[in-house]
């Protein structure tokens, strides 16, 4: 219990130092949120522009994409706000910072997360407007499952993201430059997940279903309220639902790996 | 005030060629980002072949670009994205920024010239990139080969597209004369020409409206004119058009860097340097 309370303190003086940061550094941090309203403004635009020319793609129309879309914008959003400093921790194992977070009474990978940057919440604030809009323009029913749902999904999603980064960070305890590996991975999830994966060939649907899941970030939950039923992609649409399990089971995998990684670090001799 | 006082020489184009060798073996030791290029261009070929495959599965094909020329016109975009998305002057910001530019106006060479070397240098190396990327690009697409005629109309519209790029690019990194800190501009000039300039989706396909936006931009004449040129979307009879509005384009935007380049190393000198 006092121990849960540190670590809360911990976190709220996490989040005024970045709050200080970006009441300091405002031009910059007003430049940086205006790029993330051109980056997916400009994602968003492209389907636009695709989908005013071909009626649709596989039976999705622009007002389903634009869902997909801003469905897994609030997932990476969430990720992207709270646990993108995870996805530092190579960095840190290079120039040796990481060897101090080990010597400090608090779990190693709370403080990896709380460790004080350029964070702002701007991309959440942007991704959840979003999504409001792109759910009322796809004629959505908000009921109280609807509401129950989506903050679940999302976490789940944002949990894979997390999971995902985490391991590609514990594989630096061995391999100190994984950037081509972090890169391979982000690549697959920011471009495949923008399409219904029934796009795709059969292998990389599989792919995207069952070893990198990024498919339950949004295609499966987007095809579960579209009610999409009818398509013939890999697996059932009420599946879309199993994304929060998704995402504990994929962390909890991570978290043991990072774990072995841990008791095995030996540092980069400093 | 050294930085304002013209140092009359005879010029030499010995020091630029070696400035952009020297460029061209130091690209080649970032081993990494040599991989990450060409294996880029190879998943968004096959992304983006899935994409049009669907898109013209089930929708009337347009008929100025049918599926074989709309996945060629892809490709070229991506294997030109590998010379175009190179921020050529990068260094020219750097060295404003850590202040090593006032040791460059004391050497006996003509700075934005050693700029214009060293960029081309980099983007020469990346240039051969495009050899093995369109080799195994071609195990996952066909793509159409037009005449030689065509091809080198596109050829010639593409080195006028790439120096669009560059003054761009200058002109961006010339701003660092006057505020600091540029990489969210850039990158935001970067994505709105990516999507602007035809590289995601032909310009042909958008809204008639913004059509018309999107031609008076110099966006267009980096991707979208030499594109159209080498699908055959732009006839031989458009051609010289074409070209001379892009060769306009470079002549305009040139004609800016200059002026901003002049502006800016005046206020170098204020500054002290």
């Amino acid at each position: 219990m006092r121990r849960a309370r540190v670590m809360w303190n911990v976190y709220v003086q996490y989040w005024r130092i970045n709050v200080l940061t970006m009441l300091e550094y405002r031009a910059n941090f007003l430049m940086w949120s205006v790029f993330t309203v051109v980056y997916h403004g400009a994602a968003i635009g492209a389907l636009w522009i695709v989908l005013t020319r071909f009626p649709q793609m596989n039976g999705w129309t622009f007002r389903d994409m634009a869902f997909l879309y801003a469905l897994w914008m609030l997932a990476h959003a969430i990720h992207n706000t709270f646990f993108a400093t995870v996805g530092e921790v190579p960095e840190h194992i290079r120039d040796g910072e990481f060897d101090r977070l080990l010597i400090r009474p608090l779990d190693t990978l709370f403080q990896a997360i709380a460790t004080p940057g350029e964070v702002f919440p701007d991309e959440l604030i942007l991704a959840l407007i979003t999504f409001v809009a792109a759910a009322i323009f796809a004629h959505l029913r908000v009921d109280a499952l609807f509401l129950l749902l989506v903050p679940l999904i999302a976490i789940g999603g944002a949990l894979i993201d997390l999971a995902f980064n985490l391991v590609i960070s514990t594989v630096a305890f061995w391999f100190v430059r994984v950037d081509a590996l972090r890169w391979i991975v982000v690549q697959l999830e920011q471009e495949f997940t923008r399409y219904p994966i029934t796009i795709y060939s059969r292998g990389v649907r599989l792919l995207l279903t069952f070893v990198v899941p990024f498919a339950f970030m949004n295609y499966y939950p987007a095809r579960f309220f579209l009610h999409k039923v009818h398509e013939g992609a890999v697996l059932p649409a009420p599946v879309g639902l199993i994304t929060p399990a998704i995402g504990v089971v994929f962390v909890a995998v991570a978290y043991a790996f990072w774990r072995f990684g841990l008791v095995r670090y030996q540092g980069v001799g400093h | 005030m050294i930085a304002a006082r013209r140092v009359p020489k005879p010029f030499r184009l010995e020091p630029y060629v070696a400035f952009a060798s020297r460029a061209m073996a130091r690209e080649a030791t970032y081993r990494f980002d040599v991989f990450t290029s060409i294996a880029s261009v190879l998943v968004r070929v096959y992304l983006l072949r899935m994409v049009w495959i669907a898109l013209y599965a089930r929708n009337a094909a347009p008929k100025e670009l049918p599926l074989h020329a709309i996945i060629t016109y892809s490709t070229v975009a991506l294997l030109m994205g590998l010379v175009m998305d190179i921020d050529q002057t990068r260094s020219l910001h750097d060295r404003l920024h850590d202040g090593s530019i006032a040791s460059d106006f004391m050497k006996p060479i003509v700075v934005p010239l050693y700029f214009f070397a060293d960029g081309t240098g980099e983007v020469l190396f990346h240039a051969l990139l495009i050899v093995p990327s369109l080799g195994l690009a071609l195990f996952l697409v066909h793509i159409d080969v037009p005449d030689a005629a065509t091809l080198g109309a596109f050829a010639l519209s593409f080195l006028l597209g790439y120096f669009v790029g560059f003054f761009i690019n200058f002109i961006l990194n010339c701003t660092a004369f006057w505020t600091l800190e540029i990489s969210a501009v850039q990158m935001i000039v970067t994505w709105v020409s990516d999507l602007l300039g035809g590289e995601l989706v032909p310009l042909v396909f958008f809204p008639l409206a913004l059509q018309k936006v999107v031609v008076v931009l110099p966006f267009a004449a980096m991707f979208s004119t030499p594109l159209l040129i080498y699908t055959g979307v732009i006839p031989r009879a458009g051609w010289p058009g074409a070209l001379a509005v892009q060769a306009a384009w470079v002549v305009l935007l040139g004609g800016i860097s200059a002026l901003l380049w002049r502006a800016g190393t005046k206020r170098i000198v204020v500054q002290g340097g």
